[in-house]
């Protein structure tokens, strides 16, 4: 519970500044990133026989999820 | 007591009798029915989850009931944990402007505490919070309120809107993060809420059991004592963490909530 500029007094912060519990937020986000892309490319797997592809949808759904969490909140 | 439980220290089950360590199980978290009317059966976790609500519902109308300038006895107790709630929990998310959601907050907070703190204490020792209906029932509320709140605050078609296109991004990606925005605020969250708590509540209690049984099982004119001593004090050191992670856990929980309401609630993205 650091770092986010907030006080008992209420918040004294610019709209849109990230808070601490923000932390939980980012990790949904890592959690659906991966659940959707994952999801897809296990569905493609499926259907083209490349079981390949579902680690590979993984991935692309975590990094697509760091991209989100990096526009979201660390952005000034 | 659950049935393993039972069945284990009326056995006289120990070591060195040719008998294996019992360990707990997931059976020790269904109970036989108190009673049944039909196809409803009326068990231990719901009584302690009624005791609970009762307890705090019981607490806070007497420190309120008739309340005093200068608070005293459990009035005073009562303006700490309410104070506590506002300063800690809704003030850092919502700010001034969310106190309308004080009374939801602080029924929360306690409700879980409570229902949490019954894992340690005499006779009830079962956190009504470890079977997943308990947590998804509130979470079920927490979910349909954020929603709710989302849609007055930013209109039906902003909410959704605000919630899938990220600020910033550039306007090539958001077809890619859109559908992660929307899974992450509308299906994650309300899953993760549930399973932090039940999964936390579910492990402390089966942490004890195992402690708890091992110290009877290792009971005998031995060295078996000795593991047995062992394992008690380990009990009680455990029970000692178990009181931190309650409190823990209703402080996470209703903190994300408050999260979740300011959330919704904010326009700007």
């Amino acid at each position: 519970m650091s770092g986010s500029g907030t006080g008992p007094d209420g918040r004294n912060t610019p709209p849109g500044t990230p808070r601490a519990s923000a932390g939980w937020a980012v990790s949904s986000y890592l959690i659906g990133g991966m659940i959707f892309y994952g999801g897809v490319g296990w569905l493609i797997g499926r259907w083209t026989g490349i079981a390949a592809l579902f680690p590979v949808g993984l991935l692309l759904g975590l990094g697509l999820a760091l991209a989100l969490v990096i526009f979201r909140y660390a952005r000034p | 007591m659950s049935d393993v439980a039972v069945s284990t220290t009326a056995s006289g089950c120990h070591i060195f009798t040719g008998c294996g360590y019992p360990a707990p199980s997931i059976s020790a978290f269904f109970f036989k029915p108190i009673f049944s009317i039909g196809a409803f059966h009326f068990t231990k976790p719901m009584l302690l989850a009624l005791l609970s609500a009762a307890i705090v519902l019981i607490f806070f109308w007497r420190a309120f009931a008739n309340p005093q300038r200068v608070p005293r006895g459990a009035q005073n107790l009562a303006e700490m944990g309410v104070l506590f709630v506002r300063d800690q929990i809704l003030r850092p998310q919502l700010g001034k402007k969310g106190d309308r959601y004080l009374p939801f907050l602080t029924a929360l907070f306690f409700f879980v505490w409570v229902m949490n703190i019954m894992g340690i204490i005499p006779l009830a020792q079962f956190p009504a919070t470890s079977k997943i209906a308990f947590p998804l029932a509130l979470t079920l509320m927490v979910w349909i309120t954020y929603i709710t709140l989302g849609i007055k605050y930013q209109g039906p078609l902003g909410y959704f809107k605000n919630m899938a296109v990220p600020a910033g991004a550039p306007w090539w990606i958001l077809p890619l993060l859109s559908p992660i925005e929307l899974l992450s605020n509308l299906i994650v969250r309300p899953f993760t809420l549930t399973i932090r708590l039940f999964a936390n509540m579910l492990a402390g209690h089966l942490l004890l059991l195992v402690f708890a049984l091992a110290s009877w099982y290792l009971f005998s004119a031995s060295i078996g004592l000795l593991f047995a001593a062992t394992s008690f004090v380990m009990t009680i050191i455990l029970t000692g963490l178990e009181v931190l992670i309650q409190a823990l856990q209703a402080f996470i929980f209703t903190t994300l909530t408050a999260f979740y309401f300011a959330d919704a609630m904010e326009t700007s993205h």
